[in-house]
């Protein structure tokens, strides 16, 4: 902030020395002296005299009133010629888009000093006249940017839903593409304002630009130079100028460009109405403990994960997570967006990334810690122990290279196989996940194959070195439904096969009740039940799984108003403290309040009203 | 059943063309090939169809965003197909819609109230404040408040969005809208606030809907008739209920047999029969006779000699298989379809 306040006054100086220059400037600054040429800074000349014995404070401050003008006038032409044109070929398209785009693209083949030389040949040289001819050079840099941007956004849904109104054409061009266009514009206005500066010292240097004896920045520069060995210091006070006037036009243009805010989604502070965070920062005891299993595989014990960002306070959103797969089980973590249940999955390969922190807990496979390896044991650890099959297969898959390679790729690595050996082990697995003609198929490209075909090459790529775990997170939500059948088939099949336990992310219950053997519903970064699939889905316990149950499609028949949960799930940073679901809980009572634990021991719940149900049992 | 369509959808082919390297004509890609709907006042029809079947390219050509290569879509006695994407603004403002995503369906850069009084702005001559009025009334009958009003998108979940283009659509109180895909972004537990609050809207004023979706059962809650498409061909269309409960489409009943069951058990055993039988491994388009023949389990040989006309089904509505036509040999409709 106090940048900012120091860029604003650097060039509310500068408009004010340009506006006053005749009067505050100590000398006219065309005076020459000659007697005093070339002096240090003394009292009478504060930053000394030029080669002609002219004060360089007053020839400073005029050369600010050239500096304001300049930029101001080459920049304006730049904008007033480069967006418009950009604008309409970027959204007209066409043969108007390739003309233009092959003289600005013969424009810029140019040296750009060359360019400005050639248009004042022709307009006749002066300050104005290189300013327009810096004014149309510049302007195809904004021509370019605003086509390209215009070309991005006016794809965006929300040009369609503009059409859909009714707005004309030149409507939705100005009032609904253009305000998203200037973020841009801004940052590069603001370069364009530095490079004009010095392609005024450049211009003024070879006499095309302001004419001797005025003063200007650039010719001061210049100057400058010539007598560099003589008195070195002529050069500090233009450039110091340069530099400042610079970096403070460039600085303001950031902080312009952040406050017209396009929606980065930046988490909004927590509302004064919502103070009750701080008591969830302190650790608790994990209140979740996990029953050993046979067979474990994967054990997750009282995981904690903070967002931290730096200079804000550290934000929990995964609290407590305890989860234990044994070898061949498949579990499900179920739970809408903003649950935790993909953090979870990336937390066990170690891919949370720069901002995102485990803080607490402890992470084993097959017996082996692995949350606290060093990143090269940790690559040991991805893809042959552990494999992950994405979302969306076809930005999983490197669309440069062919599928069969980048299976084989990970056999060679991973297992050391020879480029023979890996082929043919490359087209087994094509053939084992259901795809026909696999050899042929190893040659295909990404985007050569259809999205569920695209998916069955992700899992025999992460299937290839036989994990002891899968970690499949939503693999069938971008798919089709009959597809989704498909690949869910799969997945049961070859986890008989293969034996590996898996771990299935999803939001849709009913695939989880397909593929999993048991179920872990997640709610705001906690887990709030867990069971077996047969008995979650015949007795859901938790207010948030019954609601999630019955507002599924398929759950019920009736007409609206359907089943709904109110509300929506709190971000992290806004949880309430105690049952993280009571604001939106047809069953809340005071108790809530409190810090409830997850209970059982097959089945697991937290909430308050099976804790009771539990102690009534007891008593009873 | 007497009231003249709304809309009215007659044998709609849209076809786009894949540029070659220098600029040419490419290859086609038929989106629809020759489909027909329509639409009463009021009335609510969900269009379902995996992707790639061109339901999307349907909603498109209604809303006058995607060419029509032939047919007719007749909207309240206007020929839109004819008029190449300028619809006239009383026309225009008669139709709106919601499209999927509510990320980038809401202008970033505007505010909400920006949002809901567009529409207000192009097409009345309203002043400001009254804009303004007729905004905050709009939020409220949305589940939102004034308050809002001065917000940018981002500052929403999903579901508000969606809520917002909602209020934006209603706007101009529009006989028809076009909901494309209007849940299929949001949360489980907010979809159905939104298709809670469609049904409301639409009891309250009365509007047509033309509901694109993939998921029949949440389309099954809010439309009277369904029609379900396979690659550009309306293969089956009738009663709600009907269509759900009992499909006569091959395609509408996998359709529906795809979608997991909530019951694990069943759901076992289902796909312990499904494996008995498994589908053949084929391509997906079928070039001629039925399109869906190469992956329908009772594909005849017939189906590779002729495409199946639209027989009607005896519980309401039609659906174009010759299984049907060994039932009940029906003329009326299968003539219309097949000229």
């Amino acid at each position: 902030m106090l940048i900012v306040a120091f860029a604003a006054t650097v060039l509310g100086v500068l408009f004010l020395l340009a506006v006053l220059a005749d009067w505050v400037s100590p000398y006219d600054p065309l005076q020459q002296d000659l007697m005093s040429a070339l002096q240090w800074p003394s009292s009478a000349h504060w930053l000394g005299t030029d080669d002609l014995g002219r004060d360089v404070l007053s020839r400073l401050i005029y050369g600010c009133r050239i500096a304001v003008i300049a930029t101001a006038e080459a920049t304006a032409i730049a904008l007033v010629i480069g967006v418009p044109i950009g604008l309409f070929i970027g959204y007209r398209g066409g043969w108007w888009d390739w003309i233009v785009m092959r003289v600005v693209e013969a424009l810029v083949s140019i040296p750009g000093i060359m360019v400005a030389i050639v248009i004042i040949a022709i307009l006749g040289p002066g300050l104005h006249r290189a300013m327009i001819a810096l004014g149309i050079l510049f302007s195809t840099s904004f021509l370019r940017l605003t086509r390209g941007v215009v070309l991005a956004e006016r794809e965006e849904v929300y040009v369609r839903s503009a059409r859909v109104v009714g707005a004309s054409e030149t409507r939705i061009l100005l009032r609904h593409i253009f305000p998203n266009i200037a973020p841009p514009l801004i940052v590069q206005t603001t370069l364009t304002v530095g490079a004009v500066l010095l392609a005024e010292a450049g211009l003024s240097f070879i006499g095309l630009g302001i004419q001797p004896p005025q003063a200007s920045w650039g010719t001061m520069l210049n100057t400058a130079a010539a007598f560099m060995d003589l008195n070195w210091f002529l050069a500090i006070p233009p450039g110091v100028a340069i530099i400042l006037t610079v970096l403070s036009v460039n600085l303001l243009g950031d902080v312009l460009r952040d406050s017209i805010g396009r929606g980065i989604a930046a988490a909004a502070p927590p509302p004064a109405s919502a103070p009750r965070v701080a008591p969830l920062l302190a650790r608790a005891p994990s209140d979740s403990p996990q029953s050993s299993r046979s067979d474990e595989m994967l054990r997750i014990e009282a995981l904690d994960i903070v967002i931290a960002m730096p200079g804000a306070t550290e934000i929990p959103v995964i609290t407590d997570v305890s989860l234990a797969i044994a070898k061949g089980e498949t579990l499900g973590l179920v739970g809408e967006s903003g649950s935790g249940k993909t953090l979870t999955g990336l937390a066990i390969l170690g891919l949370l990334g720069p901002v995102l922190r485990m803080t607490h807990g402890s992470i084993r496979l097959n017996g082996r810690a692995i949350h606290d390896l060093d990143q090269k044991a940790l690559e040991a650890v991805r893809g042959s122990e552990v494999a992950m099959v994405f979302q969306d297969p076809t930005t999983s898959l490197n669309p440069a290279f062919t599928v069969g390679s980048q299976i084989a790729e990970v056999l060679r690595i991973k297992n050391g196989l020879s480029a023979e050996d890996a082929r043919r082990r490359t087209v087994q697995l094509i053939d084992r996940v259901g795809i026909p003609r696999a050899a042929e198929r190893a040659q295909a490209y990404p985007h050569e194959l259809s999205g569920g075909m695209a998916q069955r090459i992700a899992i025999a790529r992460a299937l290839s070195c036989n994990p002891s775990l899968l970690i499949a997170d939503e693999p069938t939500t971008a798919l089709d439904v009959t597809v989704q059948q498909e690949i869910l088939d799969l997945f049961r099949d070859l986890q008989d096969e293969f034996g590996m336990a898996m771990m299935f992310v999803t939001h849709d219950l009913a695939v989880a009740a397909d593929v999993c053997n048991r179920i872990a519903v997640m709610y705001a970064g906690e887990v709030v039940e867990t069971a077996e699939v047969d008995a979650l889905f015949a007795d859901p316990r938790h207010p948030y799984t019954r609601g999630l149950l019955s507002a599924l499609p398929q759950g019920s028949s009736r007409n609206p108003p359907l089943p709904i949960i109110p509300g929506s799930v709190p971000r992290p940073g806004t949880w309430p403290t105690g049952c993280r679901f009571q604001n939106r809980c047809d069953r809340r009572v005071e108790a809530c309040e409190a810090r409830i634990p997850l209970v059982g021991a097959e089945r697991m719940v937290r909430c308050v009203h099976y804790q009771n149900a539990r102690l009534k049992a007891v008593l009873s | 059943m007497t009231a003249a369509p709304l809309l009215e959808i007659t044998d709609l082919h849209i076809t786009y063309w894949r540029r070659s390297l220098l600029g040419l004509r490419g290859k086609p890609f038929h989106a629809v090939r020759g489909a027909s709907l329509s639409i009463r006042p009021g009335e609510t029809l969900g269009l379902v169809g995996e992707s790639g079947s061109g339901k999307s390219s349907i909603a498109n050509a209604v809303l006058g965003l995607a060419p029509v290569s032939s047919g007719s879509i007749r909207f309240a006695g206007s020929e839109l197909a004819a008029m190449n994407a300028r619809y006239p603004p009383s026309l225009r403002k008669r139709i709106q819609a919601v499209f999927q995503d509510p990320y980038s369906s809401l202008n970033p850069a505007m505010t909400v109230e920006d949002i809901i009084t567009e529409p207000l702005r192009v097409h009345t001559e309203l002043t400001r404040a009254e804009r303004r009025a007729k905004a905050i009334e709009l939020l409220q009958r949305v589940s939102l408040s004034e308050e809002h009003l001065r917000r940018h998108p981002y500052q929403f979940s999903g579901g508000q969005r969606q809520r917002i283009a909602i209020a934006s659509a209603l706007a101009l109180q529009p006989e028809m809208i076009v909901l494309d895909e209007p849940v299929s972004a949001l949360d489980v537990s907010t979809q159905n606030q939104i298709i809670n609050l469609l049904y409301e809207r639409r009891e309250a004023l009365g509007i047509a809907y033309l509901l694109i979706a993939h998921d029949l059962a949440l389309v099954h809650h809010i439309s009277d008739r369904i029609a379900v498409m396979y690659l550009g061909h309306i293969v089956e269309e009738g009663p709600s209920d009907r269509v759900f409960h009992a499909p006569a489409h091959p395609y509408t009943k996998a359709l529906l047999d795809a979608v997991p069951l909530l019951d694990p058990q069943a759901q076992r055993r289902r796909r312990a029969a499904r494996k008995s039988a498994p589908a053949p491994e084929a391509a997906r388009v079928a070039p001629t006779g039925c399109p869906y023949r190469n992956r329908c389990p009772s594909a005849m040989k017939r189906c590779a000699e002729e495409s199946p006309p639209a027989y009607s089904v005896a519980a309401g509505g039609v659906a174009s298989c010759f299984l049907l036509a060994d039932a009940r040999p029906e003329a009326a409709s299968a003539a219309s379809a097949t000229a």
